[in-house]
């Protein structure tokens, strides 16, 4: 029995929980527009682990979405990754991507925070959402092989090179 | 090689207090859920150091997920007596807000009312929806973690001793 649909299995949940999530982002300035009290309910949900400030958020329907440019191009990232994922992969069990791999789509994001932190510079909302979006792309790669490995731990490794750096992990 | 896994409380705990340290905090806690994440990695790192075998991604990820339930119970114990100059805080965020749109959702200034069950009620769903959030934060956190600092080649099998040649 091969791990395939084990990985398959998880990226699905995966798949759903993540445009569930991003669903979740969109659907508060919708419910806003259309003055529910239920938009408070999904601003709070996210208000955690994001700042929510109006003037680095996009809007729609005349609101502003439920987390800020940055972290809203880190879930829309991450979508894209999960979309590119089965052409990258396919749902074999596979390593996850090397150092140096996440350390170059981690640097843009990392610096760009880091800077504007520091008062250095001040990013635009679509470079901030860029930034976010590059580094949520190569999270799912780290997140399948991670649940997938979790939840059926007898899953076999597939060793070799990855498809994506050709680097030996 | 595959001894028994070290218990991974301790290392939650460490990246847990951490993290939900530095997110009850105010002005500190304006980088949100990089506290979070960086809690897992914390306590991925350290689980992998005291471990004998190599960590997995997967249990990076759990022990990340821990480090994030553990952040969401001690960020709300500290947030507790800090909780007027958090709603005081988020009450200018609105007000704010209030300035660049028309119309703000009907009820909006009663969020940040501190009197009755309405606040019992927020406190509970916030605790859980917190919980939850944090936990796969925590979890990635866990498994950048791994990736970074807890993969460790497993040491070369011990090679049999090479019988003399004959003469």
């Amino acid at each position: 029995m091969t791990g395939r649909p084990r990985v398959a299995a998880v990226y699905a949940a995966l798949a759903v929980g993540s445009a569930v999530w991003v669903a979740a982002v969109l659907a508060a300035p919708y419910f806003w527009s259309r003055d529910c009290r239920f938009s408070l309910v999904l601003y709070a949900c996210f208000s955690p682990v994001c700042h929510q400030m109006p003037e680095r958020s996009f809007w729609l329907f005349g609101h502003p979405l439920a987390v800020c440019a940055r972290c809203f191009g880190i879930y829309a990232g991450f979508l894209a990754g999960l979309a590119a994922y089965p052409f990258v992969r396919g749902f074999r069990p596979a390593p996850p991507p090397g150092v140096r791999t996440i350390l170059l789509f981690s640097l843009p994001v990392a610096v760009d925070t880091a800077a504007q932190f520091l008062g250095l510079w001040k990013t635009a909302a679509a470079g901030r959402f860029a930034t976010g979006a590059l580094w949520g792309a190569i999270l799912p790669f780290l997140f399948v092989p991670a649940l997938a490995g979790l939840r059926f731990p007898g899953l076999k490794r597939k060793p070799g090179k990855l498809r994506m750096t050709g680097t030996d992990v | 090689m595959n001894g028994p896994r070290p218990s991974l409380f301790t290392p939650a705990l460490v990246g847990g207090a951490a993290a939900g340290l530095l997110s009850a905090i105010p002005v500190v806690n304006c980088l949100c859920c990089l506290w979070i994440i960086g809690g897992g990695a914390l306590a991925a790192h350290l689980w992998a150091k005291n471990n004998p075998r190599p960590l997995t991604s997967g249990e990076g990820a759990l022990v990340g997920a821990y480090a994030g339930l553990i952040a969401t119970v001690i960020d709300f114990l500290i947030s507790l007596p800090l909780a007027a100059v958090n709603a005081a805080f988020f009450r200018r965020v609105f007000e704010r807000l209030s300035a660049y749109v028309e119309e703000m959702p009907a009820g909006w200034e009663r969020l940040f009312d501190r009197t009755g069950p309405f606040e019992v009620g927020w406190f509970l769903f916030g605790l859980v929806v917190a919980a939850f959030i944090f936990s796969v934060l925590g979890a990635l956190g866990g498994v950048l973690g791994h990736s970074l600092f807890g993969r460790r080649s497993q040491p070369a099998a011990p090679q049999p001793p090479v019988p003399p040649p004959s003469a």
